[in-house]
């Protein structure tokens, strides 16, 4: 009884301890906060990866894709059955992006990876449906490639001025041209400040034939700007608003090179050809992954086989069973049978985004490394520590020998002491760690408004928000290794407190 | 009256720079039941050491400690404990009382020591009673909350006297429990101690250079250069139940 009394007094009456406590504190709480960050950031990426496409995934090495789409579609679907949920064809190319800013002269040139799609078939074996800004879309991807409600009306009157402008009679003044916002997108996203007015329907003059509409679903990022965090404005504290510079409605020009093994009809192989075609931006999409944000449109997978001239033709084949734990060894071994490797890549959605979840798991791995060594480092501390403390407590070490302790008591004194100490220094640690990762995003604000430099810049990362995800395992082995640290150093002590002969302790001064 | 503790030749040295200093050169004692047995000498003659030897605190060059006619000094360290804990009980000039405890929790000391946390908790409202008892019976039972610090010296004396006692020792070891004190305060400790000798009947070894104090006591014993030699003059007995006291000297 006595040790843990002597134990617990020493805790709260030497302030020796309270450094010790600290450090322990520190380390834990320090590891709590990485390991949730980093596994934040890792269960974040790997949902979003598993969004990004299937589960299995077969791609033509060539760029020009695989012929008899619809011939291997039936094929998968016979082989495989009821373990086969959907299948989505896919076209993956690169073109070259054009469009304006706000439907003014601005003009921006970009690279993009285009990526035709069903978007039938693409929703149901992915997040795609999720990712559609207009919530029609959500609930019908199907019609995302389509102009509808608010879009279509601006459109329609947008390309309404600019018809009857350009055939107006020599001398008449054209109406406003050119800059209407539209309505839907920006009000969901808060920014109608933007808005322009909007000039008067015209009357008497010709109407305007209906539009042709290649329909383009483009990603968040190549479609806003980011505001920066305006210090004029001192609006420090407030997230950064993304303003749309491309709406729906608006049109893009994308350049894309064709197939070049297109043999015409006089039986002669064409070169490569580059094709521009105009298509109308029908809705936005956010993955939240920027790399995917910035540079990807999505186009209807027959508009891009039509341009492309790759009828029936597709690059790579989306896959999504319908129990991808039971069932993905089974049909990844058929499928690299029906697909050879010389032509095809075969690869499940872990292999896909495994690189970049595999240097999160090192990363993860040895930051835990280092961090236990601050911790041991707090050991140390605690060794000399508590040394001082038995060379402070000497004559208190006599007194109990002379009062029938043993040397196994005395030691489970400072044992006891150095446990204590852990638990207590793991318990505060680690719930400094779980406020600090509770509040993460507002004391990243604090500190990037103090150092005057983003800790967590949005560009850079795939996040808007610093990710976390706290794991009842990970915080009992945080603690379990802090507390054994804490004890593995005061046994040295605890033995020298032991081993001290009660006379001379007793005579200590 | 039956002898308590005895010892035979005891010698003990203590090293320092590759040098033997010779503390005790062969001490025989005998000390019968509920004796009050003073031993006075000059610093350095030997006499603490040779409390700490009767109380199993340290382990002699040679010779023999006996309790109840059982040999003591060469048990195992874990009855070596038992016995500081349950059979001698231990007084020191300078009270040593452990600071950070309340008056209360130092006089429950050795009772938490004996005792398990199970047997500690099962048992507490009983030890706690005992020590309320045991500081009452010294006169300090309105300083119970009281740390160390707050006490005067012959209040943590008699603090010291009651951790003492908690255990019912059979034998009271005292290593000049008035040297710390005034002339008045160590009287009223001497006076303490004797009421426990004569009422309780509690065997005592009480080192002392106050040959005054000493010669209040039972029994004086003398101790020059590690040996106990005869009294010059004899002390007052203290105690009617005190019959013998036998002293042989090398």
């Amino acid at each position: 009884m006595y040790k843990y009394l002597l134990c617990s007094r020493y805790l709260w009456t030497r302030y020796l301890a309270l450094a010790s406590i600290i450090s322990v504190m520190l380390g834990v709480g320090t590891l709590v906060v990485v390991n949730s960050v980093m596994a934040g950031f890792s269960s974040k990426l790997l949902h979003r990866f598993r969004g990004l496409q299937s589960d299995v995934v077969v791609k033509a090495r060539s760029y020009y894709g695989f012929p008899d789409l619809a011939f291997k579609m039936q094929t998968i679907r016979e082989r495989f059955g009821s373990r086969v949920k959907d299948i989505a064809p896919v076209i993956e190319a690169f073109a070259m992006a054009e469009y304006r800013v706000d439907r003014t002269q601005a003009v921006i040139k970009k690279p993009i990876k285009l990526i035709g799609i069903d978007p039938v078939t693409r929703a149901a074996t992915s997040d795609f449906a999720n990712w559609l800004m207009t919530p029609a879309n959500k609930k019908e991807p199907e019609k995302c490639f389509e102009l509808r409600g608010e879009a279509l009306k601006d459109f329609k009157l947008f390309h309404q001025n600019l018809w009857q402008h350009q055939n107006l009679p020599t001398g008449m003044m054209p109406p406003t041209v050119g800059i209407i916002p539209p309505t839907n997108i920006v009000q969901a996203q808060g920014t109608t400040d933007n808005k322009l007015p909007v000039p008067p329907p015209m009357t008497n003059v010709p109407s305007m034939p209906p539009p042709k509409v290649f329909g383009a679903v483009a990603g968040w990022g190549l479609s806003t700007f980011r505001n920066p965090k305006s210090h004029q404005d001192g609006k420090e504290n407030q997230e950064p608003q993304d303003r749309i510079i491309l709406h729906p409605g608006d049109t893009m020009k994308l350049m894309l090179a064709t197939r070049d093994d297109i043999v015409g009809s006089d039986g002669v192989s064409r070169s490569q050809v580059a094709h521009t075609a105009d298509f109308v931006v029908t809705d936005l999409f956010r993955s939240d992954m920027s790399m995917i944000d910035g540079m990807v449109v999505f186009v209807s997978l027959e508009d891009l086989q039509q341009l492309q001239v790759m009828h029936n033709m597709a690059t790579s084949l989306e896959i999504k069973l319908n129990d991808y734990d039971r069932d993905a060894e089974g049909v990844l071994n058929e499928l690299y049978t029906l697909f050879p490797e010389t032509f095809y890549e075969v690869k499940t959605w872990k292999e896909i985004g495994g690189p970049v979840i595999s240097a999160i798991a090192v990363e993860r791995s040895i930051l835990n490394v280092l961090l236990f060594l601050i911790i041991a480092v707090a050991g140390f501390g605690i060794l000399a520590i508590f040394y001082m403390i038995v060379v402070e407590k000497t004559r208190d070490i006599g007194i109990l020998k002379s009062l029938g302790a043993s040397n196994w008591g005395v030691m489970g004194i400072f044992v006891s002491y150095g446990l204590l100490l852990g638990i207590v220094g793991s318990g505060l640690g680690t719930l400094g760690g779980i406020v600090f990762t509770h509040h993460i995003n507002e004391i990243e604000r604090v500190i990037s408004k103090l150092c005057g430099q983003d800790v967590f810049p949005k560009d850079i990362y795939f996040f808007d928000k610093i990710p976390v995800e706290l794991n009842f395992w990970m915080l009992l082995w945080v603690n379990a290794g802090a507390i054994a640290i804490a004890t593995a150093a005061s046994v040295l002590p605890a033995i020298r407190a032991a081993m001290l002969h009660p006379v001379r302790a007793l005579r200590f001064e | 009256m039956s002898d308590h503790l005895t010892t035979e030749n005891l010698q003990k040295s203590y090293h320092k720079h590759r040098i033997d200093i010779p503390v005790l050169q062969g001490v025989d004692l005998t000390v019968p039941r509920g004796a009050f047995v003073s031993v006075v000498g000059t610093s350095g003659s030997g006499k603490s050491t040779l409390l700490h030897l009767l109380g199993t605190l340290d382990k002699p060059d040679a010779g023999k400690i006996m309790l109840h006619g059982k040999r003591i000094d060469n048990l195992p360290s874990s009855e070596r404990d038992q016995l500081r804990n349950r059979t001698f009980g231990y007084i020191f000039q300078f009270y040593h009382l452990l600071p950070e405890f309340s008056v209360l929790e130092n006089v429950s000391m050795p009772g938490m020591i004996k005792h398990s946390v199970l047997s500690w908790l099962g048992n507490r409202r009983a030890l706690r009673k005992a020590a309320q008892e045991m500081l009452d019976r010294v006169g300090l039972s309105h300083r119970l909350r009281h740390k160390p610090r707050e006490l005067s010296g012959g209040e943590m004396q008699r603090a010291a006297i009651a951790r003492a006692l908690i255990t019912h020792p059979e034998i009271l070891l005292a290593d000049e429990p008035t040297g710390n004190l005034d002339a008045d305060t160590g009287g009223e400790v001497l006076r303490l101690l004797l009421e426990l000798n004569q009422q309780d009947g509690l065997t005592i070894v009480m080192v002392t250079h106050n040959k005054e104090m000493a010669n209040q006591t039972g029994t004086v014993l003398h101790m020059q250069r590690g040996k106990l030699i005869p009294a010059p003059e004899a002390g007052q007995p203290a105690s009617s139940g005190i019959e013998r006291l036998r002293l042989m000297s090398a």
